[in-house]
């Protein structure tokens, strides 16, 4: 075949050229540490990268979520740990009170648990170090707890914030403060009993239990005492007369419709006693009316039968506060649980996304060795070409 | 006696010849487009004598190029395809730069201003996530704004580029026509001999110019190449060069179109018709690459405003204001451009983004033909009929025009301002409305129903009476309940089960678990509420699959434009190579037979030296003999 010498030089130099641009190629990757220089270098694992840039940058967001949903909840425990030995220390009070105890003795209780009461409204205002009120619902700028004349108020809502946690989970990093402190049963949850305040004997009424939820009325009862040893029963609501004439033994059981109560002690003839079916009481309420009940001279049974009914109340405030609290601490475990999986999950993006654009230095490196022996040889091999000619011998 | 003369002269002058041709050769060996030539040589024809017939010495008829047709159409060929495959590789390359880049591409942005309103959904209340939001939306709408505008850039640069391959072809065109005038005189007057050095500039012309644009060549009896271009129209016929013409689209006022000037009439060339060479792949890179791309982008920038404003104006800003949510962003109008050759008197049709799920890349032809309207999408030449508008089409809606004539012709592009008109309304960090403008709330119930904190129902505007407070109070059995609250109609007796949605007054909410007798719920007015629960829905729309019929989400579509650009510029970068690879082949095979050989050249010059002095040699002895002669003393 017949060669061209221009077709020697012009294919040489487009033979060094693609061999130059490829060196180049290799050496920027090994330079930047990226496989991928452009998106058109291998478009799948561009657009791979993409997306899979995308699903790491919003784990991170999850995780710093996370971040703060635990702040937000660890708040919460805390402050709830704090409520819990609270109602502890108050049950420890109205025990005493129970007891025999002189007035200046149940004085020095009142003032202590006036204290505390202010304490308790001060962790049910508690904000999440942001100044996000923590049990205020939705509004969570506003004090949710106002000490006024008629008691403690609660000015917050029901709502629950949500913080997305990981991308298919969102989770409530408050609680509704008047479920916690506010919308507390009282009595034994289905009725409570109470001894009026005129009594004159040492009747103190127990709160009873529900011995069959099916012949529960829901109405208001009266048991009414006739004398010493006798009382009749009414159904108030209705009205009707349940029963006329019972005898009365002390701590024995008296039942009708469904409930089970017992009274102990002497009641005095003109005594009474009421049930009522069971209705909110906050936490605030119960410590309080604790507090005026061991300020009010000791008449009759009516502080027995305050600290009674003050210790069932705290008892249900006590376990509806370990109930919130279990679920902040089951909360706060699935956070964990979701941390792990998420830096896991983060660790596989890192990986998937170094496959697809980083450089690999080893095979990188190997190649620019390779490339680099092929540029020399050829730029040899040119220059060894190109110098033979028959114009060198003539 | 004086034949032998006149045969060495013969055999000098030839080798004389040689010497020279093959000087001019070598003196050409690296002139573009020159064909090495060589003298053509026949003996003369013998005397006759009594002994026979006797030879006379030698004779040049002429001086030829060593040619091959066939192989110079194919190396045109392959050149003209290896030019429009680089020319478009190039420029698209830019296109791939700047979108894909894992810094300066849209992506991030998009990521990051996702990331800050997934921070204000956690932290409502603080107003330095809502701050770092408001600057993460300014700073994806400057990454916007900037790759559209480097899009525009590069097309006003393209303009540019297609008028000076215009204002090449039309000089080449001219070099043709004056070189085609020249060979034919030359042939003329040579009877007939090739005027050889002329017909390589020509070729040389043709060449450069089918490097421009796909031309057709034709070689006339007289000497003279007739060059075609497009659908046959004429660039050169003998010694007349017609020109071309850059001139303003009649469609698209912001484009131009190639048009062919012929005896004063202009006439647009189609851009189909123009395929091949630079000037193709300016063209097919505007129209296939560059629009589309930015129509693509266009769409991820509107639908990102559309979604977050229609999401935003579903919540309610903070305190003290409490007002419903507004819009955040700036929403691109449809472009609408008249056809320049309509009634001037005739009205535009008005163009409205009716849903983001319908939209397109694609722009579209409206026409009117007296009786009804005609939508072509250009993407892929679907037409549509109408007998009369308005009418929602791939998540637009149009309006006719008013006044319209028939004839009348309208280039709608949805999309295509998307990227460079969307912009913050705001910088008010409190007009993010955060929260939901509702809250639910139980009543003192006896049963353990829970009510769900309720949802606004989309799209905006929202209902007059959304935040009208709402009872809902169950009946006796609690199977069936009663509604008051203005905006409600107050119905009563509404049977219900259990997790059913409840609506009214544009919200909606959800009652699970046991409702006892009267039990009530409620539904008012989040006055004061500084919950995330919009911001949560507007986090959401980032994974929502909202663009392209419901397949893909926001990034989902820029990742699409990513990924089309990207494995386009990866075609290109093979196929230009190989096609370079190609050219370099078929230039060899040319140069094979056409090309100059020094070493050859070298050769030849030696061999018609050795000629030269061997008929020299015969002339000496012609001489000495003819000396001899005269040495006779008679």
């Amino acid at each position: 075949m017949r060669i061209s010498s221009n077709t020697i030089f012009d294919s040489n130099v487009a033979a060094l050229n693609q061999q130059q641009t490829r060196l180049l190629q290799t050496q920027q990757q090994i330079a930047s540490g990226r496989r991928l220089l452009t998106a058109s270098d291998d478009p799948v694992a561009a657009t791979r990268a993409l997306e899979i840039n995308q699903a790491d940058a919003t784990n991170a967001q999850y995780a710093s979520n996370r971040d703060s949903a635990r702040n937000t909840l660890t708040t919460a425990e805390s402050t709830l740990q704090a409520v819990t030995s609270l109602i502890q220390d108050a049950h420890d009070a109205a025990m005493a009170a129970g007891g025999s105890l002189t007035s200046s003795g149940r004085k020095i209780i009142a003032t202590d648990l006036t204290a505390r009461l202010q304490e308790l409204v001060g962790l049910a205002n508690s904000t999440d170090g942001l100044g996000n009120y923590l049990f205020a619902g939705f509004q969570s700028r506003t004090k949710p707890f106002v000490d006024t004349a008629a008691g403690v108020d609660f000015l917050g809502d029901d709502g629950q914030h949500l913080v997305q946690v990981a991308a298919n989970r969102q989770m409530a990093t408050t609680d509704s403060g008047a479920d916690i402190f506010m919308r507390i049963k009282n009595g034994n949850g289905t009725f409570a009993t109470q001894a009026t305040a005129t009594n004159t004997g040492t009747g103190v009424i127990s709160q009873g239990t529900v011995t069959n939820p099916a012949l529960l009325t829901g109405n208001n009862y009266s048991i009414a005492f006739t004398s010493a040893t006798t009382y009749n029963v009414t159904n108030t609501t209705i009205p009707v007369v349940v029963s006329v004439g019972n005898p009365y033994v002390s701590g024995q059981a008296i039942s009708f419709d469904g409930m089970q109560i017992d009274i102990k002690g002497a009641p005095a003839n003109g005594d009474t006693f009421t049930i009522a079916p069971s209705t909110n009481e906050s936490l605030f309420t119960t410590i309080s009316d604790l507090i005026d009940a061991l300020n009010a001279p000791a008449v009759g049974a009516n502080l027995a039968n305050s600290a009674s009914r003050g210790l069932n109340n705290l008892n249900n405030a006590l376990n509806n506060v370990v109930n919130t609290r279990a679920t902040l601490g089951l909360r706060l475990n699935e956070l964990d649980a979701l941390q792990v999986a998420g830096e896991n999950m983060g660790l596989q993006f890192k990986q998937t996304l170094s496959k697809l654009q980083d450089t690999d230095y080893n095979k990188a490196i190997s190649d620019l060795t390779q490339q680099n022996m092929s540029l020399q040889a050829a730029q040899k091999s040119f220059v060894k070409v190109t110098d033979i000619s028959l114009f060198n011998y003539i | 006696m004086a034949d032998l003369f006149t045969s060495a002269l013969s055999g000098m002058n030839a080798a004389q010849l040689g010497v020279a041709t093959t000087q001019h050769n070598i003196a050409n060996a690296s002139t573009p487009g020159f064909t090495r030539q060589q003298i053509l040589v026949s003996s003369r024809a013998g005397q006759q004598t009594g002994a026979g017939f006797v030879g006379q010495g030698v004779d040049v008829t002429g001086v030829i190029r060593i040619y091959d047709q066939f192989l110079n159409t194919q190396v045109l060929q392959e050149q003209n395809q290896a030019s429009y495959l680089t020319a478009y590789h190039s420029a698209i390359a830019q296109v791939d730069l700047l979108i894909a880049d894992p810094d300066a591409g849209a992506a991030p942005a998009m990521q990051s201003f996702f990331d800050a309103m997934n921070a204000v959904a956690t932290s409502p209340t603080s107003t330095t996530a809502r701050a770092a939001l408001l600057s993460s939306a300014q700073i994806a709408i400057d990454r916007f704004q900037a790759i559209d505008q480097s899009l525009t850039d590069m097309a006003d640069g393209l303009t540019g580029q297609i008028t000076g391959s215009v204002n090449t072809v039309n000089s080449y065109a001219q070099q043709i026509a004056v070189l085609n005038g020249s060979i034919k005189r030359a042939i003329a007057s040579g009877q007939g001999q090739q005027p050889n050095d002329l017909i390589d500039q020509r070729d040389q012309a043709i060449s450069q110019l089918n490097q421009e644009v796909k031309t057709t060549v034709l070689r006339q009896a007289d000497g003279t190449a007739s060059v075609f271009i497009g659908n046959g129209q004429a660039l050169v016929l003998d010694e007349q060069a017609m020109r071309l013409q850059v001139v303003q689209s009649a469609n698209d006022p912001s484009k131009v179109d190639i048009a062919y000037l012929n005896n004063g009439r202009t006439i647009v060339l189609q851009q189909s018709s123009l395929q091949g060479g630079k000037m193709g792949a300016y063209l097919t890179f505007r129209d296939q690459t560059l629009e589309p791309a930015r129509n693509a982008l266009g769409r991820v920038a509107l639908g990102m405003a559309v979604s977050i404003n229609q999401q935003n104006q579903l919540g309610q800003e903070p305190p003290p204001t409490g007002a419903l949510g507004g819009n955040l962003f700036n929403e691109a109008v449809p472009r609408v451009d008249q056809n320049a050759n309509n009634n001037p008197a005739s009205g535009k049709p008005s163009v409205t983004i009716a849903n983001l799920a319908g939209l397109t890349t694609s722009d579209y032809r409206l026409t009117f033909n007296g009786a009804g309207y005609t939508l072509l999408r250009l993407s892929d030449n679907t037409t549509t009929s109408y007998a009369s508008l308005p009418q929602t089409v791939d998540g637009m809606t149009i309006t006719a025009p008013a006044p319209v004539t028939a004839g009348d012709s309208f280039l709608i592009r949805p999309t295509a301002n998307g990227a460079r008109d969307i912009a913050l309304v705001t910088n008010d960090p409190n007009k993010i409305a955060a929260a939901a403008p509702i809250r639910t709330a139980t009543v003192v119930n006896t049963g353990t129903g829970t009510i769900s904190s309720g949802t606004v129902n989309a799209p905006p505007p929202t209902n007059a009476n959304l935040q009208e407070t709402v009872s809902i109070t169950f009946n006796n059995p609690p199977t069936t309940f009663n509604v008051s609250g203005a905006g409600t109609g107050n119905p009563i007796n509404v049977p219900y089960t259990s997790g059913q949605n409840i609506t009214y007054n544009g919200w909606t909410v959800q009652i699970t678990g046991t409702r006892a007798v009267n039990d009530q719920f409620t539904i008012e007015s989040n006055v004061g509420g500084t919950d995330g629960r919009n911001a949560l829905l507007l986090a959401g729309l980032q994974t929502q699959t909202l663009m392209a019929n419901g397949t893909a989400s926001l990034q989902g579509v820029y990742g699409q434009l990513v990924g089309e650009v990207a494995v386009k510029t990866n075609e290109l970068a093979v196929t230009s190579l190989a096609q370079d690879n190609m050219v370099a082949q078929t230039v060899a095979a040319q140069q094979a037979v056409s090309g100059v050989n020094l070493d050859e050249e070298a050769a030849n010059l030696i061999r018609y030296q050795n000629a030269y002095q061997a008929a020299a040699k015969a002339m000496q002895i012609a001489q000495a003999m003819f000396d001899a002669v005269l040495a006779i003393n008679p």
